[in-house]
């Protein structure tokens, strides 16, 4: 990865800046992970850095960490398939490779100011230089505004390149879509003294990022990967993408309601927020059916032609596309599903359950198609004819998707005891509350978390590893 | 490629336009959704509390009122109750102190960053208690252990001292850390979370409070 | 059949929302129904040009 652009071989300028949004996104997914182990650890042993590096500091890097590096890499995929797409070389990639320095440049600052600073006086310049103190979007607005920018730099890109080439059905979701998503930022850059108010707007944010437009996205990064890994057919793949769109709109803009059951908003949002997201797992299903039965009929193609090789031009991106195929199913689909009625998330609502759910959605559903991205991305900058997944790549896969898994079940298991001894008998209170944390079913599953967190970790050491060196390793093997 | 394809199922452009129709009609759906509940969630007036109009987020002077959280049957669950005044750090508030009270807590509480350890309306972190209701904790009230721990003797001067020195007062192994809370901001942090007590959240948390004692589950 | 409503405030989408169902129902067959017109004229665009 480090060498992938003096390699020469990316043919044009915006897989360059694709290649540096990868780079940052691996490395902050590293940081993502050694916060999210400091959090875990916290749980059992409270006094670990306590008032040094509390909780709350480590989960906020935790959790702003894995927000930024998807973006990163969404950005990355975007440079990375904007010329096959259009037929264009990149309008601005100059301003483009600006952007990414500002971009990056205030990142970092931001992530020191979070780890020295951690808190500030309840003033608004608190929120101007600190943090917003709002889960996932905590950037204070200084550095808000800077994303806005670094963004439309980026939206002007790919907007104009697209405006130039071909539009194709690919291209055309992904920049309306890009729109919308860019959009939703500023829902969530403004104060107020209401909270009910205040989570209204931040889901509009967080909700309609992860299940509309993050969604959407990612069925344009599936649908280009599919053409160029298997060599699935346009017509087809380009079909599947408007019934994606068609479904993941339709269920996912009104199933907001299933955020919008008790912050102080009305009880018609019940129905509205139950029924809608309960539809909300059909696109993933979906998807998945779209991945595996392109890949089957493509291989059956070939065997009917009488080839023998696999279709399959890159085997790492591959295994990481079919990983998120079934990660996206499974930690959106199903444990989203799991809590997503009013009846049930009376009870569960901001419970560990919560968190089961939050992780293996994430990780199932974007985290896997951006690393496969990655892998497609190397491929192209080393000029590798066939990329074939190595042992460590395979350790990678494997580590990280048992670990995670591994963590939601965990968790899972905390979140019912949670939801059964604190809320169902004893009624959500602060004594409630210690009693279902310290039930010792409840202190093992927070132990197998933490377990289950570290063998995440090795895997994304892996996986670094990998990334690392597959590209020269498959080029050597090729010569 | 002539088009024999006749079925408008594998049309693209059936498709397309299908896509573009859903989408844009479930968008107007939810902005005409969001400018009703906009107006539902807005908060009210000192009057609308003076005269017993229930709103959902009623205005900061409801810091002036005693506030329960009562079954309703007509709701069919329980919802905040808003009762007769009670003096706030031993006096009345007018709705601009009131509001500047409540801007600062709100304020604080954010760059305190509460939310990453503990609930608010359900959503944040899930280290540390819900804190929707936290103001009618049982463990604040009268009979609760707090005030005679912090040694105060009215539940805001109680929590206010908590909040300024959390570790002084722990009650379990997993503590609040020290933040730097000052006085003042301890007082709007306060007022912060009693406004947010008076909030009907449709009925959560369900049973707050009601069951005391302890459980033999594992 | 008609239940008494429950909400704090009888606005438009609190009236629809008539027990099991009704209003969900509601919102689902309005964004349902114009596709079964975007079916037909596109099948009659289909037929034209074959
Ligand atoms: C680093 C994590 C952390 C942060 C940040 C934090 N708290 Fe806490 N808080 C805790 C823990 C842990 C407890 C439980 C303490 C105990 O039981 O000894 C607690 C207890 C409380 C309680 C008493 C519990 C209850 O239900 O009434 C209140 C009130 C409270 N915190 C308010 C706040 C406010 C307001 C803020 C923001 C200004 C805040 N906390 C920030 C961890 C945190
Ligand atoms: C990839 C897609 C998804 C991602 C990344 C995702 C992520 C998350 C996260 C991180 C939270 C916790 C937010 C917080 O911190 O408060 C959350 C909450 C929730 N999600 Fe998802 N989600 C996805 C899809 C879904 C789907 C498809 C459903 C329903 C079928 C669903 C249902 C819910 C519900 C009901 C909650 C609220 C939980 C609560 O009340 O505490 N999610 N989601
Ligand atoms: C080393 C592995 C990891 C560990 C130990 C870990 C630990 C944690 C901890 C302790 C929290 C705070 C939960 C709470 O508030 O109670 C958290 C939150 C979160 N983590 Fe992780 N994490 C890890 C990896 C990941 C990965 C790989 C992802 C996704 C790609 C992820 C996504 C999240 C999200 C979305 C939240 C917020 C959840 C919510 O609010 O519901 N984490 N994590
Ligand atoms: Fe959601």
């Amino acid at each position: 990865m480090l060498t992938s652009i003096k390699e020469n071989h990316l043919t044009n300028k915006g897989q360059e800046l694709g290649m540096m949004y990868f780079r940052v996104a691996i490395i902050l997914f590293g940081a993502q992970l050694v916060m999210g182990l400091i959090a875990a650890i916290q749980f059992l042993a409270p006094g670990f850095l306590f008032e040094l590096f509390d909780f709350s500091v480590a989960r906020m890097v935790h959790i702003n960490a894995l927000v930024v590096w998807m973006l990163y890499a969404m950005i990355g995929a975007t440079y990375m398939m904007l010329t096959d797409e259009t037929g264009h070389e990149g309008v601005a990639i100059g301003l483009g490779k600006l952007g990414f320095w500002l971009l990056t440049a205030a990142v970092t600052v931001v992530v020191l100011v979070y780890i020295i600073v951690q808190v500030g006086p309840g003033t608004e310049a608190s929120l101007w230089l600190i943090h917003e103190g709002r889960e996932y979007i905590e950037a204070p607005r200084w550095a808000d505004i800077g994303i806005v920018v670094v963004v439309l730099i980026f939206y002007f890109n790919v907007f104009a390149t697209y405006m130039k080439g071909e539009k194709t059905g690919i291209m055309t979701v992904m920049v309306a879509n890009l729109l919308a998503l860019a959009g939703l930022y500023m829902a969530g850059m403004f104060y107020t003294d209401n909270i009910s108010m205040d989570q209204f707007w931040w889901w509009w944010v967080i909700h309609l990022w992860v299940e509309a437009t993050w969604e959407v996205f990612v069925g344009t990064l599936a649908a280009y990967a599919l053409i160029k890994i298997i060599g699935a057919k346009r017509e087809i793949v380009e079909m599947w993408l408007w019934i994606e769109v068609l479904m993941l709109f339709g269920s996912g803009i009104l199933g907001m309601g299933h955020h919008y059951f008790w912050i102080g908003t009305p009880e018609y949002w019940w129905e509205i927020g139950a029924l809608f997201s309960a539809l909300e797992p059909v696109p993933l299903i979906a998807m998945f059916v779209h991945v595996l039965y392109d890949w089957g009929k493509e291989q059956g193609i070939a065997e009917g032609r009488g080839e023998t090789a696999s279709v399959i031009t890159n085997g790492p991106a591959m295994a990481w596309i079919v990983t998120n195929a079934f990660g996206n199913f499974l930690g959106a689909g199903i444990w989203g599903f799991f809590h997503t009625l009013p009846q049930v998330n009376i009870y569960t609502h901001g419970t560990q359950f919560t968190a089961a759910h939050g992780h293996l959605s994430f990780f199932g559903a974007y985290a896997t198609i951006l690393i496969g991205m990655m892998y497609y991305g190397l491929q192209r900058a080393y000029g590798v004819q066939r990329m074939k997944l190595t042992f460590k790549s395979k350790m990678g896969i494997f580590l990280t998707t048992f670990g995670v898994m591994g963590m939601t079940i965990a968790l899972t298991i905390a979140g019912y005891e949670q939801v059964i001894v604190e809320r169902g008998e004893m009624g959500a209170t602060w004594n409630a509350f210690f009693v279902a944390q310290n039930l010792p079913w409840y202190v093992q599953a927070q132990m197998w978390r933490a377990i289950m967190g570290v063998v995440t970790l090795l895997g994304f050491i892996y996986l670094a590893w990998d990334l690392l060196t597959i590209g020269k390793v498959s080029k050597e093997a090729e010569a | 490629m002539a088009n024999k394809n006749l079925s408008v199922w594998t049309s693209i452009p059936f498709w397309r336009r299908s896509a573009a129709w859903v989408t844009g009609f479930a968008s107007i759906l939810l902005i005409w959704l969001t400018f009703d509940t906009l107006g539902q969630i807005t908060m009210g007036t000192d009057d609308d509390l003076k005269n017993g109009v229930t709103k959902r987020v009623p205005a900061a002077t409801v810091i002036n009122y005693k506030i329960g959280y009562e079954m309703s049957t007509k709701r069919g669950h329980e919802v905040p109750t808003i009762g007769e005044k009670e003096p706030f750090f031993g006096k009345e508030w007018s709705a601009d102190d009131a509001a500047d009270l409540l801007h600062l807590g709100k304020l604080t509480s954010q760059t305190k960053n509460c939310m990453n350890c503990h609930t608010l309306l359900g959503n944040g972190a899930y280290y540390a208690p819900d804190l929707t209701k936290a103001w009618i904790d049982p463990a604040w009230s009268k009979t609760g252990p707090m005030m005679a721990m912090t040694g105060k003797s009215t539940k805001e001067e109680a929590i206010a001292e908590f909040l300024q020195h959390p570790s002084t007062y722990p009650t379990h192994a997993r503590m609040m850390p020290e933040l730097g809370i000052t006085a003042d901001e301890a007082k709007g942090l306060v007022a912060f979370l009693k406004h947010m007590s008076s909030i009907d959240t449709n009925g959560f948390p369900r049973n707050f409070g009601k069951e005391e004692g302890s459980t033999n589950a594992h | 059949m008609i239940e008494p409503l429950t909400d704090v405030v009888p606005s438009f989408f609190a009236m629809l929302n008539q027990g099991p169902l009704t209003l969900t129902i509601a919102l689902h067959t309005v964004i349902i129904l114009p596709m079964f017109w975007i079916y037909r004229s596109e099948k009659k665009r289909l037929e034209s040009q074959e």
